[in-house]
């Protein structure tokens, strides 16, 4: 398996998460970088061009939502893999929709998942990026 | 010298003959004693009684007869655990249950309940015999039949079980089979997805509930027996948010999505551990 040339951008504004999921993914061979607003890591990505991008959606600045809309305008952004990992429920219209139209892999509520089964779904999205 | 011997011989076949052969033994008119279980049993348990039929047939002609039968068990190794007598008056015919109670303490195995009568003028002796089984009890139950239908009843509690859980299994399948919308077009068919898949997602967890409240929503007609979302006639994403909203409520959790639609799985995961 290619871990070792994955690399993945975790745009989360709570510094022990986001610090917590770099320490985990360098561990387990990724190339893991970190922005800790929308802003911040849409310049990142778009600059690093990473594999996968875990985005929160409540965040200073700009939002995870507002960020994958901007992500997706992009021509290489359009198609990158991206994981929302929030604590906010889906009960907003405006969610459900940008859900819809921005299309990211999966909506995890962080609350309802353990860090181990965010780590699987993480390997499982990188390994079918391999075998696609 | 060789005389003799031929009488002996003959004394020989006649008493085979009584013990062994009624028929023939009817055909000789002879006395005779014939005990049976009578239908009664064939096994008993030690301490219980072993009822004998007792038929005493032949004697006298219009005259009492003093009969004396002498009963006794004996074990498959020919040990006697058991012997009384009784003098019986019998005039041609006498049939009676003779009770013997097993001895406490009677190992299990076969035995052998044998009865021989003795008479005035008697020329050769009569027995009979039949064989019976002593065996210990269990909860009112012998042994052997305590087995035979606790085995009987674990195989019925397994085929019902079998039956039960495949029942279950067929409904968690039809309830977790999700929807296939490939009449709608593309662009409102990942809300029909979502909603579906959200709908079957919590009637796997919380039964038909989920179904009322899917049918409370307003602007969403869904089948009442299946789930399928039959027609969206408000904005999706606001049912999508209602619906979730709801089952948040009912279920105590937040519900995640997988958007990127696998068609073997739901576009909902209500919790990775619980499925």
């Amino acid at each position: 398996m290619a871990n070792e040339t994955k690399k993945i951008l975790i745009v989360e504004d709570e510094k022990m998460f986001r610090e917590l999921f770099i320490e985990k993914l360098q561990e387990e061979g990724f190339s893991a970088f970190e922005a800790e607003d929308g802003e911040k890591g849409l310049k990142l990505a778009l600059k690093e061009k990473p594999d996968l991008i875990l985005l929160d959606i409540l965040m200073p600045v700009m939002d995870g939502l507002t960020m994958m809309k901007k992500l997706r305008e992009d021509s290489w952004g359009k198609n990158v893999d991206v994981i929302l990992l929030t604590n906010l429920s889906a009960t907003e219209e405006s969610t459900i929709k940008a859900m819809v139209d921005y299309e990211p892999l999966y909506y995890l509520v962080k609350s309802a998942w353990s860090f181990k089964d965010i780590m699987e779904k993480i390997k499982e999205t990188l390994n079918a990026q391999n075998t696609n | 010298m060789k005389k003799k011997y031929i009488n002996s011989f003959k004394i020989i076949v006649v008493a085979l003959i009584f013990c062994s052969s009624p028929t023939l033994y009817a055909f000789a008119q002879s006395p005779r004693v014939d005990t049976s279980s009578a239908g009664l049993t064939t096994k008993v348990a030690p301490g219980e009684i072993l009822p004998i039929s007792v038929k005493l047939l032949n004697f006298g002609q219009g005259q009492k007869v003093d009969v004396t039968v002498s009963y006794g068990i004996f074990s498959d190794k020919g040990t006697q655990i058991y012997s009384s007598t009784e003098t019986v008056a019998v005039e041609t015919t006498a049939n009676f249950i003779k009770t013997i109670q097993i001895p406490f303490g009677t190992p299990a195995g076969g035995y052998v309940a044998k009865a021989s009568i003795l008479y005035a003028g008697q020329l050769v002796p009569a027995t009979t015999q039949f064989p019976f089984t002593v065996e210990n009890k269990i909860f009112g139950f012998f042994l052997t039949d305590f087995y035979f239908y606790l085995g009987v009843i674990l195989i019925l509690v397994l085929i019902a079980g079998f039956i039960g859980y495949s029942f279950i299994k067929r409904g968690q399948a039809n309830r977790i089979t999700p929807h296939e919308y490939n009449n709608v077009a593309d662009k409102e068919r990942i809300y029909y997805e979502i909603i579906s898949d959200t709908i079957m997602e919590m009637r796997y967890r919380v039964g038909s509930k989920a179904l009322e409240i899917a049918k409370a929503v307003e602007g969403l007609v869904v089948d009442p027996n299946t789930g399928k979302v039959l027609q969206i006639t408000e904005d999706p994403a606001k049912i999508i948010a209602s619906l979730v909203m709801q089952y948040e409520k009912l279920l105590g959790q937040k519900i995640s999505f997988a958007l990127k639609r696998n068609t073997a799985e739901s576009s909902v995961i209500i919790n990775k551990e619980t499925k």
